[in-house]
């Protein structure tokens, strides 16, 4: 039978904040273990948690930059379950008054996957099971995380990616979290079911624990949307359970029966007081909001003429757009600028760390005034490109590289000397070029360009090579 | 508030503990009278404004300040079980 997915993304973010949620131990990341702890966040008895204002200040900002509304109250609720990462056996979250609630993020498809809610709570402590013994670090115990949970709403695997990937560009663009899924700042539960597609109710779901990497996310839906299929299939009923995902043998296995909400005995936290959030700061908080990449990138298309893939590229990363924005400021056609980015000094900031960070040898200044240059028709593209090369490599300026007699270009008559020149000192290149290799009129532009000391024009030097040659 | 047998059950998972089957009729038993002396509790009415804490305090929270941690020998100084600088659980036998 055809079945269609339905399936909502419960994502964990670490906030980058400075200290833990209810104490002042430090959440940097690694750190020898049970060295970033005190008797708060190891829960020892008759310590008080005292709310840190950065975690409510920054899940607002989510809040807003995920369309939702702030709720004018709310408070924390104690989550009860027994297991060694977490000493005090509760959890101190947000059970029926989370900080945010009713938003969406909207997809390339158009389609908007909703958003329930977004509660704060604290992270829970690190295990490490070893000869059947569990060894436990609290560094990370307390450390406060923001749940995103989503609506029902996502219908295929590639869908859940692009929606993570959204929030993780959104999160990262507001400044909350630098979300890097290999140390854990960014984490999804799975929730997948399926019903025969015509079908309006929803089948039984499994949820999918802890997914930490994109290809792994995929990886694991996909067996498990096969491994339920083949169920429904066969007649069998699907368990509603939690599942771990086995990266070894790329399947899904049962972690443990799925709790209901009553199973967490749920409570209000006696120990920290209401949360109230005034209207007036809400709106502070969403004028102060920086332009988050989906009106970015339609107005990189719309009002700066990119086409629509160099204008991803660009908005990926909050500093590349920065960047670009600096470096385009005045210029004729940002077009070029975009080149020089994409082309050119993404080659030198190959992984995503690099390109997150964009620390690149010159400020984006530098750029502007070479690409003013070639706005100008001082300069050709060739000499642009050969420029950025040697600006990059060295952090210096464009004018330490071209010369008042390179700006004044290259006059049609030397041009044409250069050509013949080139023609004559290559007979074979001309022959080969004449039967057919279209190869060695490069060898022939080549020469051209060399001696022009790269001032020729490319595409002019292109030409005149063609015409001289057929004349 | 009616108490049956597997509720007790569910309660005796969550809270980790082996229940016999001949202590099920007096769990039962002393679960449901402890759950009726809460009920008083429910005969009081409450508004839905009433939910906070009696101080009747908002917003009490701290600047995101880092103060040091303590070491780790007092971290772990009251654990029962400790090895090289973690917490041990060790293997139930
Ligand atoms: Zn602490």
């Amino acid at each position: 039978m055809k079945y269609e997915l339905v399936s909502g993304l419960e994502t964990h973010v670490e906030l980058a904040t400075n200290t833990k949620i209810f104490c002042s131990c430090t959440t940097e990341f690694g750190g020898d273990q049970n060295t970033h702890c005190c008797p708060i966040c190891i829960g020892l008895p008759g310590t008080l948690p005292k709310l840190n204002q950065k975690v409510v200040d920054y899940a607002i900002m989510a809040g807003l930059a995920t369309n939702c509304e702030i709720s004018p109250i709310s408070k924390m609720d104690r989550k009860n379950y027994c297991y060694p990462d977490l000493p005090k056996a509760y959890q101190i979250s947000q059970y029926d008054m989370p900080l945010c609630k009713n938003g969406y993020i909207e997809l390339s498809n158009g389609r908007k996957i909703g958003i329930t809610r977004i509660h704060i709570e604290e992270d829970a402590g690190k295990l490490v099971h070893q000869r059947g013994n569990t060894y436990v670090d609290y560094n990370r115990g307390g450390v406060p995380l923001i749940e995103i949970v989503s609506e029902p709403d996502i219908r295929s695997v590639e869908e859940a990616r692009e929606y993570v990937e959204k929030l993780q560009m959104i999160m990262r663009y507001i400044g909350v979290s630098d979300c890097k899924m290999q140390e854990g700042s960014l984490r999804c539960d799975v929730n997948i079911s399926l019903r025969p597609v015509g079908q309006k109710e929803f089948g039984t779901r499994t949820e999918i624990k802890n997914m930490n990497s994109f290809t792994f996310m995929e990886k694991a839906m996909k067996y498990e949307i096969s491994r339920q299929a083949d169920l429904l299939d066969s007649g069998q009923p699907v368990v509603q359970e939690t599942l771990r995902y086995i990266v070894e043998e790329d399947r899904t296995e049962s972690m443990r029966g799925k709790e209901d909400a009553n199973d967490y005995r749920y409570f209000r936290e006696p120990d920290l007081v209401t949360i109230e959030v005034p209207a007036e700061k809400v709106e502070k908080f969403r004028a102060a909001l920086p332009e988050l990449p989906d009106p970015k990138r339609h107005r990189y298309i719309e009002q700066l003429g990119l086409p629509e893939p160099d204008a991803n590229l660009l908005v990926k990363y909050r500093k590349v757009a920065e960047f670009f924005e600096a470096a385009s400021d005045g210029v004729k056609n940002p077009k070029n600028v975009a080149n020089c980015i994409i082309g050119q000094i993404f080659r030198r900031v190959e992984n995503e760390a690099q390109k997150e960070a964009f620390e690149i040898s010159i400020p984006p200044e530098y750029l502007r005034d070479l690409v003013l240059l070639l706005d100008s028709g001082k300069i050709k593209m060739n000499l642009l490109k050969s420029t950025l090369e040697k600006m990059l490599d060295s952090g210096k300026p464009a004018s330490e590289f071209i010369s008042e007699n390179d700006l004044a270009g290259i006059d049609p008559d030397t041009l044409k000397t250069l050509c013949t020149q080139a023609l004559e000192q290559n007979p074979n290149a001309v022959s080969d070029y004449l039967g057919g290799k279209e190869k060695a009129l490069k060898s022939l532009l080549g020469h051209v360009m060399k001696n022009s000391r790269g001032r020729a024009d490319a595409m002019e030097a292109e030409q005149l090579l063609i015409a001289l040659i057929r004349s | 508030m009616s108490i049956s047998r597997d509720d007790i059950l569910q309660i005796a998972t969550l809270a980790k503990l082996s229940v016999e089957e001949s202590e099920l009729p007096e769990l039962t038993k002393d679960m449901a009278q402890m759950i009726a002396f809460a009920d008083a509790i429910n005969a009081v009415s409450t508004e839905a404004s009433d939910f906070d804490n009696i101080n009747g305090l908002v917003n009490v929270m701290r600047e995101d300040v880092v103060e040091p941690s303590f070491s780790r020998d007092d971290i772990l100084k009251n654990a029962e079980s400790q090895d090289d600088g973690f917490f041990l659980v060790k293997k139930r036998s």
